[in-house]
């Protein structure tokens, strides 16, 4: 257990070695969920709509979006100078490749999202900070989510010919319950009410953690394979 | 069921084939000759009859699926993909006909061709899914990698419906409650002759998928049989 919690440390400070040398990803992903943002919100005229109506989509949008930049990068980055290659044959079990990839994806995206909360308070004029704890509940698990899933269909992506397009069209269909449980209830946290009373999508995005880190581990043997 | 279909003599699978026929001629003749008219809907309730068997179809199809990228996992037998991607076309093409029957019943219905209901958005999102894994099949060249990335898809696709179907269900719903299988028992909703003929258009329906999974099954097969003749000639030359 001790040397497979070892594993998965290895991977992930890997990958934060990595990214802290060149700054990089996280870059990108920050500057591109800024950019979601800002172009949505000339879509939408915010002195008709109300602010925490559009808000809670915009916001996870800019998430899911930059998010897919992290994943598809994920494994990319090994597959250059067959660095996965040299994963696969290492002892390490392949769930541990996952949960190291996994974990690192996480932590990617949520340091990214961390960074645009703030931003995303001042351009909508929304009060975040007294509902903040709900909130981070919220990203959490919905992130949680979405790297589950995405990070098995990034390793699977990374070998096919058109990857960057599509890692998003696997991807996007099979997140939509989790897309509209966290969009739900971060609405619902911005219209003042607690966690408790939305115990159906909690229950929903907690499933859906739960089912695909399952499938993932039951699956990604038979595509880290060769 | 499934095994049978192909291991067939083409004498059986001659019979399966006028036996479909048959069936769906009677389906026919029960939704245009035999059924009553709707009451409040008129004539265009009939669609109805093709509407149902589609979405009935295309689930079926994509369970099949389901099962047998499960099977292709464990067996890693070639067979068990053919009949993933068979079932998955099939799915597809159903699928297609159920948005666009929908839209056409909705329209003097509800008044509009498409409205964000939970059963037309969650069908709408099960078709991407497939769409998608045909795609990753496509994308990908024939051979191991590309059955057990499908598989793995047609895993986690099938798992996602369920979490769908609650998701959009509590999103919002505005759907004719089901009217077969009701909370009163099985066929209350509906009245009899109705039901016969949604009951034999069902039949004919899922005939007609196991004639179309035969078919591709074993042009599929054939396929495969062509790629080891070529091989063969090549290495010896």
């Amino acid at each position: 257990m001790r040397q497979y919690l070892n594993q998965i440390k290895a991977i992930v400070l890997k990958d934060l070695v990595t990214e802290l040398k060149t700054k990089e990803l996280f870059s990108s992903m920050f500057i591109f969920a800024l950019l979601v943002i800002v172009i949505f919100i000339f879509s939408v005229d915010l002195s008709i709509v109300k602010a925490n109506e559009v808000g809670p989509g915009i916001l996870w949008v800019a998430f899911l979006f930059a998010g897919t930049m992290g994943l598809n990068r994920s494994f990319m980055l090994e597959k250059e100078n067959g660095c996965l290659e040299g994963l696969i044959l290492t002892p390490a079990d392949r769930t541990a490749i996952y949960f190291g990839k996994l974990i690192s994806n996480l932590i990617f995206l949520l340091v990214m999202e961390l960074f645009i909360l703030p931003l995303f308070m001042i351009f909508f004029n929304i009060d975040l900070i007294s509902f903040l704890g709900p909130l981070l509940v919220v990203i959490f698990m919905g992130t949680l989510g979405f790297c589950a899933i995405g990070t098995l269909l990034s390793s699977l992506s990374s070998n096919l010919k058109t990857r960057e397009i599509m890692l998003p069209i696997l991807l996007y269909p099979l997140i939509v319950p989790v897309v509209i449980a966290v969009v739900r209830m971060t609405g619902q946290i911005l219209g003042g009410e607690s966690l408790g009373s939305m115990m159906n999508w909690v229950g929903l995005t907690l499933a859906f953690d739960i089912i695909f880190i399952g499938v993932s581990i039951l699956t990604i043997d038979h595509i880290l394979e060769e | 069921m499934k095994e049978v279909e192909t291991e067939e003599t083409p004498q059986e699978n001659y019979f399966l084939l006028l036996l479909t026929a048959a069936v769906i001629f009677a389906s026919i003749a029960a939704i245009y000759l035999y059924v009553p008219t709707e009451k409040t809907e008129g004539p265009i309730q009939r669609i109805m009859y093709f509407h149902v068997p589609c979405a009935w179809l295309s689930f079926f199809a994509f369970f099949v699926v389901f099962i047998s990228s499960i099977l292709f996992l464990w067996k890693k037998d070639r067979e068990w993909d053919i009949y993933a991607h068979a079932s998955a076309e099939i799915g597809v093409i159903f699928c297609s006909l159920v948005l666009i029957t929908g839209p056409i019943w909705a329209r003097p219905i509800w008044g509009a061709w498409w409205v964000w209901d939970a059963r037309l958005t969650s069908t709408l999102i099960l078709w991407l899914i497939y769409v998608s894994y045909l795609m990753l099949r496509s994308q990908t060249e024939a051979g191991s990698m590309r059955a057990r990335y499908a598989a793995v898809l047609g895993i986690v696709g099938f798992l996602d419906i369920p979490l769908i179907h609650f998701s959009v269900l509590w999103w919002r719903s505005f759907h004719p409650l089901p009217k077969v299988i009701t909370s009163e028992g099985f066929g209350k909703g509906l009245d009899t002759a109705m039901m016969m003929t949604l009951l034999i258009s069902v039949a004919a329906f899922t005939l007609l998928y196991f004639v179309l999974m035969g078919q591709r099954v074993r042009q599929e097969k054939l396929r495969d049989e062509i790629d080891r003749i070529k091989k063969e000639k090549l290495y010896s030359h």
